[in-house]
């Protein structure tokens, strides 16, 4: 479980970003987060992680073992404690890129491993195991020993997802997971993150409506620094409208439309009586 | 304005130039007591004196390999010192890792260095150590903090800090952060950079050997001052096989560790 409460967040030179936002996210929902750019969304994300201080308001962040955590307030190695339960994806992937894919997933368990160990032995054979069989649930376990810079987009957006999961966190953040990838790989990696939000909640920053619409459980809207929209995964045209202003109708005139053939009067099949081009009088 | 004009007014500009620059060498030339009728008169000598050198004294070389193995190890270990050193000075200096304060303290300590030729801090060093290796390694490791510090630190400020982030954001604790996100990415540079310092150091380490480091560099020193010029002459071909071995070494390896990276 997490909650924003009513945070806020300023530039140094005091140009207000988030202007108080406030969420309760819990175990099973699987969120949304859509807006237009520049409203606040990756820096709410990165206020729900500790990355970023908010600059009034808190988040608390409820573990395994129900101990309530006040990221805003904690530092050190409580934060980082916090920190090992809340799982993140990047939309860069953000991996290290001349690591082996199974390195970089093993990278997930820094913080519950003694790190002095870390630093000059590594990790053990039980984690090696356990990272490839974590590997092998996003299944990439047969590109486990290549260097994650060769990897394609869609593969890497699996090792991150691998070592989000190989955290074994209470919760899944995930900043426009799908935002690199092509549309097949997006939905690809949509349907791993589905069944994970039965285990933990999950709150995403999408782009598409159509993928949150299909996917989500809750779609909350900011816009402009603030909670605009927050409930049930149905979004009208009329939100959308609200939400992205003028933006939205020009994305929709541009859209291409699926028509169906019979509607193309080229595509007309020439024997249909009665409609579409007519055979040129003889 | 016409072209010609344009034209001739650049002319004249040249000429200044050429003219104050000619200007200079002629001052710095007599100032220097420069004496080319000297040269004249002293080639002849000259050559008499290369007929004392030759033939090299065959017999020297083998105790010359002990000395020349000493310039080695010298220049070895003072590159190994001074690219851990570095690296830790790379670290303080580079702005994804430390707090501005310290990368802008860090960047100081190494422009200073830089500044600082080794041979000042051999002399330094000798005059609180005494003669012998020991100040010929501190004065060369400190050598390489200067250039291997920056040359580290550059690679280092080139990692995403998003990358540095994503680590940050599982839970890893500071050194976490630099074994595992910042040491992987650089360490090819950091090899090649430091293969590169060892072929420099072996030159140095024969010149800080002239000053009084030991090594091949006090042999040449010490046989020019008792006139064995034939031995000499054997230390000057030792020299040059030790230079011309180690740049192969450091270019085979280099090739080798990280064929895709240049030297910058």
């Amino acid at each position: 479980m997490i909650e924003a409460r009513n945070i806020t967040k300023s530039t140094k030179e005091g140009v207000p970003i988030l202007k108080g936002i406030s969420f309760k996210v819990e175990k099973g929902e699987f969120v949304g987060i859509l807006g237009p750019s520049g409203a606040g969304k990756t820096l709410t994300m990165r206020c729900l992680n500790g990355l970023t201080q908010p600059t009034t308001g808190e988040v608390v962040f409820t573990d395994h073992r129900n101990h309530a955590i006040n990221l805003t307030r904690s530092q050190g190695k409580e934060l980082r404690r916090a920190r090992q339960q809340i799982g993140v994806i990047f939309q860069g992937f953000n991996l290290v890129k001349r690591l082996s894919a199974i390195d970089n997933v093993l990278i997930g368990q820094l913080g519950n491993i003694n790190w002095l160990r870390s630093l000059f032995y590594g990790f053990t054979d039980r984690e090696a195991l356990l990272a490839l069989e974590t590997l092998e649930k996003v299944k990439v376990a047969h590109l486990a020993h290549r260097t994650v810079g060769s990897l394609s987009g869609g593969e890497m957006q699996r090792v991150a997802i691998a070592r989000a999961m190989y955290q074994q966190p209470a919760i899944m953040l995930a900043d426009e997971p799908i935002a690199n990838l092509d549309p097949s790989n997006a939905r690809k990696i949509m349907q791993l993150l589905k069944p994970l939000a039965e285990e933990m909640p999950i709150i995403g920053v999408f782009h598409q409506p159509e993928i949150i619409t299909e996917f989500c459980t809750r779609i909350i809207a900011i816009k402009d620094g603030r909670v605009v929209r927050d409930g049930g995964n149905g979004l009208t045209r009329a939100e959308m409208l609200d939400i992205y202003g003028a933006e939205w109708s020009e994305m929709e005139a541009h859209r291409p439309r699926e028509t169906p053939p019979t509607e193309n009067p080229l595509h007309q099949a020439p024997s249909a009586p009665g409609r579409g081009l007519r055979p040129l009088p003889a | 304005m016409d072209y010609a004009r344009y034209q001739r007014k650049k002319t004249i500009r040249k000429i200044w130039v050429v003219a104050g620059l000619g200007f200079a060498a002629y001052w710095a030339a007599v100032s220097c007591k420069v004496d080319f009728s000297a040269l004249r008169r002293g080639l002849p000598k000259g050559i008499e004196f290369l007929g004392f050198m030759f033939p090299p004294d065959l017999a020297a070389l083998a105790e010359l390999v002990n000395p020349a193995l000493e310039t080695v190890l010298l220049a070895f270990l003072a590159t190994v010192f001074g690219a851990i050193l570095s690296f830790f000075f790379a670290l303080a200096a580079a702005s994804n890792v430390s707090p501005p304060w310290l990368r802008n303290a860090s960047r100081f300590l190494l422009a200073t260095e830089r500044s600082l030729p080794e041979i000042i801090l051999l002399l330094l060093l000798i005059s609180a150590l005494g003669l012998g290796p020991f100040p010929g390694v501190i004065a060369m490791s400190i050598g390489c903090i200067g250039m291997l510090g920056r040359l580290f630190g550059d690679a280092i400020e080139e990692i995403n800090p998003a990358t540095l982030e994503s680590i940050q954001s599982v839970g890893a604790n500071r050194w976490q952060v630099i074994r595992y996100g910042v040491v992987p990415q650089v360490l090819p540079s950091l090899i090649i950079n430091t293969i590169f310092r060892f072929e420099v150091n072996i030159r140095l380490s024969v010149l800080l050997g002239a000053v009084g480091a030991g090594g091949i560099g006090y042999e040449l020193f010490y046989a020019f001052r008792l006139l064995e010029y034939q031995r000499a002459t054997s230390a000057i071909l030792v020299i040059l096989a030790l230079v011309f071995l180690s740049e192969k070494l450091s270019g085979l390896l280099r090739k080798k560790v990280a064929p895709e990276i240049k030297l910058r």
